[in-house]
């Protein structure tokens, strides 16, 4: 006798997607949280390449000193306020047709943030040759950095 | 003759058949937007009004009021440095590896001067000319 086996309820083949969804939210979750959308800020200051740079004496240019007792002087003038740096500044720049280049000197005890404070005045002046001594410079130079 | 409708009950089914799908289109958005933040080093910024968006994956050079230096190269996470001839090393290998490199100086604006002329002397040293200054938007 033969036996006949029916197979009536077809076993379908499945991905199992029920819990799809709870994984994406977790992967959400951490992404969301990881995420950083700001975008950082600066101001640049590219430097000439080594063939391009050129000596400058602060006689011959604008030059800038902050000095450790927290004086700013302005071409060996002391300088009361950055609004009064702006105006010299500008005044000497029209004068030679923005020409002119800007020594900026800062003593090693001086905090970093106001060296950047006057930075942003002369970048917001619109000068381009801005150039920041290095203390070997300095020693190097100190003649002409004599105040 | 009476005519007698039957009532189904109706149950209220929130569709959650497309959740997966807007699941998904927001992990490619969160993909593709996740930038890793490579240096976490906590300082004060000087702020400016000038400011220029520095360029992805520039080189950062940390600097904390306490004078602490920290750098990565913009792919790895920052890391202390506490002997200048490693920060030298360091500085050199980045400028092999990535000649146009952009150099990114997070100095704390408590920090003394002599701090950020240390690290600026050796990128002048280098060859380094694509420098930014990091700063907080003033205002």
């Amino acid at each position: 006798m033969k036996s006949r086996v029916s197979l009536r309820g077809k076993l379908t083949s499945e991905i199992p997607t029920s819990s799809m969804a709870d994984i994406a939210f977790l992967l959400i979750t951490f992404f969301m949280v990881t995420t950083v959308f700001t975008a950082i800020h600066g101001i640049d200051y590219g430097l000439p390449k080594k063939e391009m740079s050129s000596n400058i004496k602060p006689q011959e240019s604008v030059y800038i000193h902050l000095k450790a007792s927290g004086e700013i002087t302005l071409d060996f003038v002391p300088v009361s306020s950055m609004e009064q740096l702006a105006s010299y500044i500008k005044g000497k720049m029209e004068q030679t047709q923005g020409r002119k280049p800007v020594i900026l000197r800062t003593d090693p005890e001086v905090p970093y943030g106001v060296t950047v404070e006057v930075l942003d005045v002369l970048k917001q002046l619109d000068i381009q040759n801005i150039s920041i001594p290095t203390q070997t410079d300095i020693e190097l130079w100190k003649d002409y950095f004599r105040d | 003759m009476i005519i007698r409708y039957r009532t189904r009950p109706v149950t209220a089914v929130i569709p959650t058949a497309s959740m997966a799908d807007i699941a998904f289109l927001l992990i490619t958005f969160f993909m593709f937007t996740t930038s890793f933040s490579v240096d976490r080093t906590d300082v004060q910024l000087p702020a400016s009004v000038v400011q220029q968006k520095v360029e992805k994956d520039a080189a950062i050079i940390a600097i904390t009021a306490d004078e602490g230096i920290r750098i990565s190269d913009g792919i790895r996470e920052s890391e202390l440095v506490t002997d200048m001839a490693k920060l030298e090393s360091i500085l050199k290998e980045i400028v092999q590896t990535h000649p146009s490199r952009q150099f990114i100086i997070k100095c704390d604006k408590r920090a003394p001067y002599r701090s950020f002329n240390t690290v600026y002397e050796m990128m002048l040293r280098n060859s380094i000319r694509n420098i930014s200054l990091l700063t907080e938007k003033k205002g």
